[in-house]
């Protein structure tokens, strides 16, 4: 693969390559290209996963035509399907590098860096973020509520879910939305925040579970998300990152339209 | 094209945890959490998630400023440290050693705080020290 990609930067078929290096003992995000192809060596393709879609777009905003190469699995394909249905990359303008595609036994499993396992408060009142949608779909209503409040109460509030998360990218957050939620006052709304963040997932949410591993409050995030695209999936049949066009929802309440950042 | 992610450690608070700051053609863009960092293992709070933002501030102090005749002026270093050093003078002279407290962070070194105390006991002559952490 190290071949392969130092062939492609080398004859200019591919501008740069996004990978990940080792710094200082951790395996950091880093950008190769033909100026230091022996960097290379140091490629690191088990590295935890990190929004490299999102530097993908802010590179291609910046100097759009580059060609370049990242490395990446299925969900990235589907994150960047998603930014490119949106408008934020040119498809063409990327290509998605998967290790197991060359070489599987080189890439070993990821760096995990935090396993969630729920102590006893979390599994009496909470949600075991190990959980699928039907295990929670089979609560008793009261029950699950009050679950999903003890849960969304946690929120400190960092927006560290929408920060990390690779297709979020609107130029206006509804999350900073004087109208739908208090910006600047530190307790949460809850559940209107975590509500509100979830609707805006719907038909775009690629379940790459970044959020839920940067949330400081151990949420399940992506549980709700995906219970949110289930939905979506059973009324319009439309799957996130595999379908092209636009998701059937786009518009929140009767003013706030999703609104991009506008691609130069 | 310049893209670096560059690892340091967020300047907030005596947590430390580990940050990325994506430098794009030499120019702070954002910041990530380090998901391999001991401390915060991927998370951050919304202070740590920020960072790039009051480093590209146009409020960001990048000199000292000293107050003359109700206004500010840009000095040097040392100028600011004289000007700081007399009027720690005439007030301990004026109205003595507990006039004066000393405000440590949880951002700084143990050695750093170390001398800031002894600053305060063996120079100022108070015991009036305490720390961000209780303000
Ligand atoms: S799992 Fe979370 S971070 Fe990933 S796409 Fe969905 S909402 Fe965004
Ligand atoms: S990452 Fe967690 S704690 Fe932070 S805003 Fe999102 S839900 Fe709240
Ligand atoms: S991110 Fe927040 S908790 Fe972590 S060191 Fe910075 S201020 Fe402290």
């Amino acid at each position: 693969m190290r071949e392969q990609i130092r062939s492609w930067l080398e004859s200019g078929e591919m501008d740069a390559f996004l990978g990940f290096k080792e710094v200082e003992g951790h395996p950091i995000p880093h950008l190769f290209s033909k100026a230091n192809l022996a960097e290379l060596e140091g490629l690191i393709v088990n590295a935890p996963r990190y929004p490299l879609e999102t530097l993908v777009a802010e590179m291609l905003q910046s100097q759009p035509g580059m060609k370049l190469g990242v490395l990446g699995d299925e969900t990235t394909r589907r994150a960047l399907n998603v930014l490119s249905i949106w408008n934020q990359v040119s498809p063409e303008s990327v290509r998605v590098i998967d290790p197991d595609q060359f070489a599987p036994e080189e890439k070993g499993a990821r760096k995990v860096f935090r396993v969630s396992e729920p102590g006893p408060v979390k599994l009496e009142r909470g949600i075991d973020n190990r959980l699928g949608v039907d295990a929670i779909q089979a609560l008793d209503g009261d029950d699950r509520v009050r679950r999903w409040m003890y849960e969304f109460q946690k929120c400190i509030k960092c927006y560290g879910c929408r920060n990390i998360c690779p297709v979020c990218f609107c130029k206006e957050c509804s999350l900073e939305h004087q109208d739908l939620i208090s910006t600047g006052t530190v307790l949460t709304e809850v559940p209107i925040f975590h509500l509100v963040r979830a609707v805006h997932m719907a038909g775009r949410c690629i379940d790459c579970g970044m959020c839920e591993q940067a949330c400081p409050a151990d949420i399940p995030l992506r549980l709700l998300y995906r219970k949110v695209n289930s939905i979506v999936m059973e009324l319009f049949d439309y799957e996130n990152g595999l379908s092209s066009d636009q998701p059937p929802l786009s518009v929140l309440g009767e003013k706030v339209v999703l609104e991009l950042k506008p691609i130069h | 094209m310049e893209y670096k992610i560059i690892p340091s450690v967020c300047s907030y608070c005596g947590t430390g945890c580990g940050v990325l700051f994506k430098v794009m053609n030499g120019r702070l863009v954002g910041t990530l959490p380090n998901k391999t960092h001991p401390v915060n293992e991927g998370g951050l709070c919304i202070k740590g998630w920020n960072l790039h933002e009051y480093v590209n501030s146009f409020l960001r102090l990048t000199s000292p400023l000293v107050k003359v005749k109700g206004r500010f002026h840009k000095a040097t270093w040392d100028e600011a440290i004289q000007v700081a050093a007399d009027h720690f003078t005439s007030i301990v002279e004026k109205y003595g050693p507990d006039s004066v407290g000393v405000l440590v962070s949880a951002k700084m070194t143990n050695e750093e705080n170390f001398l800031a105390q002894k600053f305060a006991r063996a120079v100022i002559g108070t015991n009036n020290v305490d720390h961000c952490a209780r303000l």
